[in-house]
């Protein structure tokens, strides 16, 4: 148990700046605080919960290494004997729908490109119409000033979260 | 010789259950300790030392043998606190309540008896641990693998991921700051 003796000899340590005492001092009262013992099932309870855990995950990993090889073999044996008729259906749907698909893919590329470009041009005359180099430095400015303040608010943030009221 | 905790971690690592055993048992009451200090709750740090014991044993694959085991231990344990008190601000009392709560600041004639002067150790030791939780989270930290754990500098800073002069720092500030909240109790 700590002592008031050594508190106040702590404290005048600390007062009148003898460091290496001050130090030597509180260590004694520090260490002079009593302990929290284990509780007499916590190390049974650990060691158990310890290898719970692991069977648990050599479960796991078990019942992967199974799946993986039963659709490993699944897929081996369905391609083997389905194959021929696979390729053919697979060949066939794939020519269908790229039949299909590809015309209007092209035209909707090709209208949806027409409106970038136009959108693009402008753009590219508001911009040049309105961006002076003063305006530019006064944006960047502004973006940076903002970058900045982000930045603050998380540090406070994140100093909030962990009870650090200094900050 | 009893075997070292860098061969320990090797036997546990290899499936034997002595092996975890032993170092759960030799670092149960530091752990739970170091915990405590930070959560100021018995049974909330017994369940945070087991759930670092889990997460120990769950990495013990990654453990660098040349590191010192207690380092690394310590590392994991803090990252199992600090999930948790980011999640939940952690309670504390001022010092105002625990004088309200009964703990005065003791007399000054020596003459006490000794269950008084037992009360008032404990009142003493009461009082401190409350201005442990009143001092920054990060002093507290170094304030108890220093001084209850009775860690290095360089170990503190291996673990805090903090420059060795910087770990002194806290010490020497997390010391003023106790000396300040500690002296209306001398």
């Amino acid at each position: 148990m700590p002592d008031r003796k050594e508190l106040e000899r702590w404290l005048l340590s600390e007062e009148t700046g003898q460091d290496d005492a001050a130090e030597a001092e509180f260590a004694h009262l520090f260490t002079a605080l009593p302990k929290v013992e284990p509780g007499a099932e916590f190390v049974q309870r650990t060691v158990s919960e310890v290898w719970r855990m692991r069977a648990r995950r050599r479960r796991i990993l078990a019942l992967g290494w199974v799946a993986t090889i039963i659709l490993v073999v699944a897929g081996a044996v369905t391609a083997y004997v389905a194959s021929p008729f696979l390729a053919t259906e697979v060949i066939k749907t794939i020519a269908f729908a790229g039949g299909r698909s590809v015309p209007w893919l092209v035209a909707y590329t090709t209208v949806a490109m027409d409106w970038w470009w136009t959108l693009a041009r402008v753009g590219g005359a508001v911009a040049s119409a309105l961006m002076t180099p003063a305006r530019v430095v006064a944006v960047l400015g502004v973006e940076l000033v903002g970058i900045l303040a982000f930045f603050a608010l998380q540090r406070i943030a994140g100093a909030e979260r962990l009870g650090d009221a200094h900050v | 010789m009893p075997p070292s905790d860098a061969e320990l971690a090797k036997e546990a690592l290899a499936g034997s259950e002595e092996a975890s055993r032993e170092l759960v048992a030799r670092y149960a009451a530091p752990a739970i300790n170091f915990v405590f200090r930070l959560v100021h709750d018995r049974a909330l740090a017994e369940d945070l030392a087991q759930e670092g014991f889990l997460r120990v044993f769950q990495r013990l694959k990654t453990y660098d043998a040349e590191r010192k085991f207690s380092s690394w231990f310590f590392q994991v344990l803090r990252n199992v606190a600090i999930d948790y008190l980011r999640v939940h601000r952690l309670q504390t009392s001022s010092l105002d309540e625990l004088t309200e709560a009964g703990f005065q600041a003791p007399e000054a004639d020596g003459t006490s008896s000794s269950p008084e002067r037992l009360a008032e150790q404990e009142g003493l030791a009461r009082a401190m641990d409350g201005a442990l939780g009143r001092i920054r989270p990060e002093y507290r930290e170094v304030v108890v693998l220093r001084y209850q754990e009775g860690l290095t500098h360089p170990e503190i800073a291996e673990i805090l991921g903090l420059p060795s002069g910087t770990v002194k720092t806290y010490l020497h500030r997390a010391r003023k700051e106790l000396a300040t909240l500690l002296k209306p109790f001398a």
